[in-house]
């Protein structure tokens, strides 16, 4: 049983160095897994991405593509500066809805998301 | 499950039997359990949850085997060793949060490594209490199955699993408008509800086998049995997992036969009856009592294959692991009468219920100072084991009726074919074998019936269907 708990330790190792990889950075990171969770209509994801005063929000967004087929088109965020406690990111690409073989494309650049650091994670917590 | 966890750990049992390993069997089937109690937890709404609840299912797995260590004697080497793997494996999942794109072991992002060393921690001292404080004898039993069961009926009632709910969204500080009686989706919970059970009843006979903490733990999460069982006994399991493993052209040939009849049954019967089968909403929208029996029916086939289907998967999946599991499943709906069918559906449940409900209720009433008539011995342990078949499955009015509904018909079979048996004797085969389609045609539309209750949300719903099926709506 010697050879687990080394195994155990090269993972933990491996993952280490993983970590030290990451080229972006974390609040871009939560506004791309929010649109994600958004085109899939997953509400559960998104409940965890956001602050408690934005949910109510979030979820009347996701709503609104209840009736549509949606996907996101070369989606890349990033933080564009920084307000008191909001870090601001902003995302190039674009949202397409389908609906009865109509396309629509949603530019994200328009939008500049707030992301907040609260309870240990990165949240969105509103957007302008 | 979906088509894709099932492929992905059916590509890994087949990796692992194919392996040639011996000495780290064990260890190694441990990892993958616990890895895979992590994988097939779903997301859920609530904050970390879907990390701390196979967290829990673990701790709580080493906690039951620390209250089941005869004579409390010392830990062995070995089960230290477990103790190293089991935290190690929940350090390397929690460092996945670290990880840009982070791998696919974990439903959402875990917790960050403070909180996880902190519940490590407390869940040390929640298993040395058990193993320091605990007996084998008096109360001790009797609490930490009332503990199981407790958690069961959280899970189950949906005003406790509501509020619970609303505690956690407000404990992560998350918007509590949203929050819902189905939060809080512990997978596999009820399976390891039941193993938990059989091991502390057994534990408490003076039954249970001596197990390593590796054994115990892999037989309480054992990732094929997860979801759906079999419910093994620790027994006949760990008879299996100390046997010396290699993959036979046999156990390939077996385990592929009951995969692929398993995936079909699954993915492309059940789902495919799932369209029209019996639900809440087309119980409503049917207009005549012939789609009304097309739909039962439907459900009657989808349920079935649905359950057969992950049966057969778990077996073949156990079986690339050099497991024999029990069958659940044997022609149920080709049997002559309802104490066939239940001999015959989910067969490893029955049995359970058998031996820590229904036996042991049959000879406390038989034994009170007042004797009970024998009949109604019979009736109030079958009714009452069918309610509680029922409940487990969910705890709302109509798993009470479907429980009652097969109860009653239990006793109904076993009044009539006491009065009957000295006549059926007597009749000549041919007559004998009417006598036996006809009893396996209406035993099949009585359970079909009964899915009428345990397929639809409420009372009414299942009342209005039945009137429909019968032409009176």
């Amino acid at each position: 049983m010697k050879n687990p708990i080394l195994y155990v330790i090269i993972l933990l190792f491996m993952i280490s160095m993983l970590t030290a990889c990451s080229q972006k950075d974390r609040q871009a990171l939560v506004v791309e897994e929010y649109l994600t969770a958004l085109v899939a209509k997953d509400s559960t994801r998104l409940t965890t991405l956001t602050c408690s005063d934005w949910t109510p929000s979030a979820l009347n967004e996701l709503n609104s593509f209840q009736a549509v087929t949606a996907s996101l088109q070369d989606m890349s965020c990033r933080i564009t500066g920084v307000e008191d406690e909001w870090t601001l990111v902003v995302c190039s690409g674009d949202i397409v809805t389908s609906y009865n073989g109509e396309n629509q494309e949603i530019d994200l650049s328009v939008r500049t998301y707030q992301v907040v650091f609260e309870g240990g994670e990165f949240l969105i917590c509103g957007c302008r | 499950m979906t088509l894709i966890l099932v492929l992905i750990s059916l590509v890994v049992a087949l990796i692992f039997g194919l392996m040639p390993i011996t000495r780290t069997r064990l260890p190694v089937l441990l990892g993958l359990s616990i890895l895979a109690i992590f994988a097939f937890q779903p997301a859920l709404p609530v904050r970390y949850l879907d990390f701390w609840l196979p967290t829990t299912s673990i701790t709580i797995a080493v906690a039951s085997w620390a209250f089941t260590l005869e004579s409390k004697k010392n830990w062995a080497r070995d089960d230290w060793l477990t103790v190293a793997i089991i935290v190690g494996m929940i350090l390397v999942l929690g460092l996945n949060r670290y990880l840009q794109n982070s791998l696919p072991f974990t439903a959402s992002r875990p917790p960050n490594i403070l909180q996880i060393t902190s519940a490590i921690f407390l869940s040390s001292i929640v298993v040395i209490t058990v193993y320091l404080v605990t007996k084998k004898n008096g109360k001790w039993p009797i609490i930490a199955i009332g503990l199981i069961l407790l958690i069961f009926l959280i899970l189950k009632i949906p005003v406790l699993s509501y509020w619970v709910s609303f505690f956690l969204h407000k404990l992560t500080d998350q918007y509590s408008g949203a929050v819902s009686a189905d939060d809080v989706r512990w997978l596999g919970f009820s399976y390891i509800a039941f193993r938990l059970i059989h091991t502390i009843r057994d534990y408490q006979a003076g039954r249970l086998p001596q197990v390593t903490l590796a054994e115990y733990v892999v037989y309480i999460i054992f990732f094929p049995t997860l979801t759906a069982g079999p419910i093994d006994r620790i027994e006949r399991f760990i008879l299996d997992l100390r046997q010396p493993f290699r993959l036979s052209s046999d156990d390939l040939v077996e385990a592929g036969r009951r995969l692929a009849l398993g995936l079909f049954k699954k993915f492309v019967v059940a789902d495919a009856l799932a369209l029209i089968a019996l639900n809440g909403i087309n119980a409503w929208q049917v207009r005549t009592a012939g789609w009304a029996w097309i739909l039962l029916y439907a459900y009657t086939f989808q349920i079935f294959f649905d359950f057969c289907g992950y049966t057969d998967i778990a077996i073949g999946m156990g079986r690339l692991l050099g497991f024999k599991l029990p069958e659940n499943f044997n022609q149920p709906y080709l049997k002559p009468n309802l104490t066939q069918f239940w001999n015959n559906w989910h067969m490893t449940l029955t049995q359970w219920f058998r031996a820590y409900y229904f036996n042991p209720l049959t000879r406390a009433l038989r034994s009170w100072n007042r004797a009970l008539p024998v009949p109604l011995v019979i009736l109030i342990a079958q009714t009452t084991t069918m309610v509680l078949i029922g409940l487990w499955h969910g705890i709302n009015g109509n798993f009470i009726l479907w429980g009652l509904w097969h109860g009653l018909g239990l006793f109904i079979h076993n009044r009539w074919s006491e009065w009957t048996r000295p006549h059926f004797a007597k009749l000549s085969f041919p007559w004998q074998r009417v006598i036996q389609g006809g009893g396996i045609f209406l035993t099949f539309h009585y359970v079909a019936l009964g899915w009428a209750f345990f397929s639809l949300p409420n009372p009414s719903s299942s009342w209005h269907i039945l009137l429909k099926l019968f032409g009176f709506v």
